[in-house]
């Protein structure tokens, strides 16, 4: 392996200008590949903060110089701002209508289920004999009847 | 390898955008110039000046727009000569201003350090935030201006150096030397 990245490489590494043999050096030490991540996590924090500075210190009713015509609006006014908020909303709201939905849907199917079981039940006890034994029923039907007739006759 | 931590994503600048809806312009890019002032100069009335001002420069000059570089950059290079004749004519009111106004930076690392898994984690996440944010300062104007244009505001090295109106190279060379003082300042903290 080779020697560890400089702080002069690693500071080249986070302004883009790393060779590849830096990057196959980091690949392979997880010393300096910790370094670069350390410091990209710092820079990082740091945008962060910046960004989160800029709106917090931000007043929303700063007046713009006559001629230029203020756009800048209060959060309350700017329904663009308001939008993921109603959205979230619409959405909590949404849940228990659809969760309510899903379970009269489900109740419907349970429903119907029974019944449909229910049908079969009544099916099966009106039967005088046990389905598989319904072929023979008709056998014996048949006979029965045929010895009746032949004893009509006689 | 941990993976390169994400560039900040902010919104696009529209292009295309018609320099005749200033409002729009306005409300775009208001955040971006008031955040450049505010962390260059680090006093909120000054960077409500600055960004009013650049916003004033750009109106007057809007018919001279003539789109070779992006309205980010363009309003960025006024920006950045506001904060230069700032920090220049600040030297003369050091005396007689305060830093009442200036962002608190114990506020400011510690909204971000909540975010931290221990005690331990946002101890150091707070004190690498506040040790960046001191030793940005202390840079001088021309490599703080490319390293906050570059890491806070993820402009390129070629829209740097038509903000600044330095060279390429030039850019390059100021953007290293800032990150590499960056770097040593935070010492044992990365």
């Amino acid at each position: 392996m080779n020697e560890h990245l400089s702080s002069e490489q690693i500071s080249r590494w986070m302004i883009g200008e790393r060779s590849a043999q830096d990057e196959e050096h980091a690949r392979e030490c997880p010393e300096c590949a910790a370094k670069v991540a350390r410091f990209e996590s710092a820079i990082a924090l740091f945008r962060q903060s910046v960004q989160d500075c800029g709106e917090r210190y931000a007043r929303p009713d700063i007046p713009l110089p006559a001629g230029v015509r203020r756009a800048r609006r209060s959060f309350a006014a700017r329904p663009s701002r308001w939008a993921p908020v109603a959205a979230a909303l619409v959405l909590l709201a949404a849940i228990p209508i659809y969760t309510n939905s899903r379970e009269r849907r489900r109740q419907a199917e349970m429903a119907r289920a029974d019944a449909a079981l229910l049908e079969q039940v009544d099916v099966q006890i009106s039967r005088a004999v046990p389905a598989p034994m319904e072929p023979l029923v008709s056998l014996v039907s048949w006979n029965t009847s045929g010895a009746s007739h032949t004893g009509e006759t006689r | 390898m941990q993976p390169m931590a994400p560039v900040a994503t902010v919104a696009e600048p529209v292009e295309s955008l018609q320099l005749e809806d200033f409002d729009q312009v306005v409300s775009l890019y208001w955040p971006r110039i008031f955040r450049f002032a505010l962390v260059s100069l680090r006093d909120q009335e000054a960077a409500e000046s600055v960004a009013q001002d650049c916003f004033l420069r750009a109106h007057h000059a809007r018919q001279r727009f003539r789109g070779e570089s992006s309205v980010n950059t363009w309003l960025m290079q006024i920006a950045v000569n506001l904060v230069r004749d700032y920090c220049r004519n600040r030297r003369i009111q050091f005396w007689k201003r305060t830093r009442a106004l200036a962002p608190d930076l114990d506020t400011v690392s510690r909204s971000i350090a909540d975010h931290g898994v221990s005690p331990e984690g946002k101890a150091l996440v707070k004190e690498q935030i506040e040790a960046v944010w001191r030793a940005t300062e202390k840079l001088p104007a021309k490599q703080r201006s490319v390293f906050l244009l570059r890491f806070v505001e993820d402009m390129d090295l070629l829209e740097i150096a038509a903000a600044t109106g330095l060279k390429e190279g030039t850019v390059k060379t100021h953007l290293f030397r800032a990150t590499e003082t960056i770097r040593q300042r935070l010492g044992d903290l990365v």
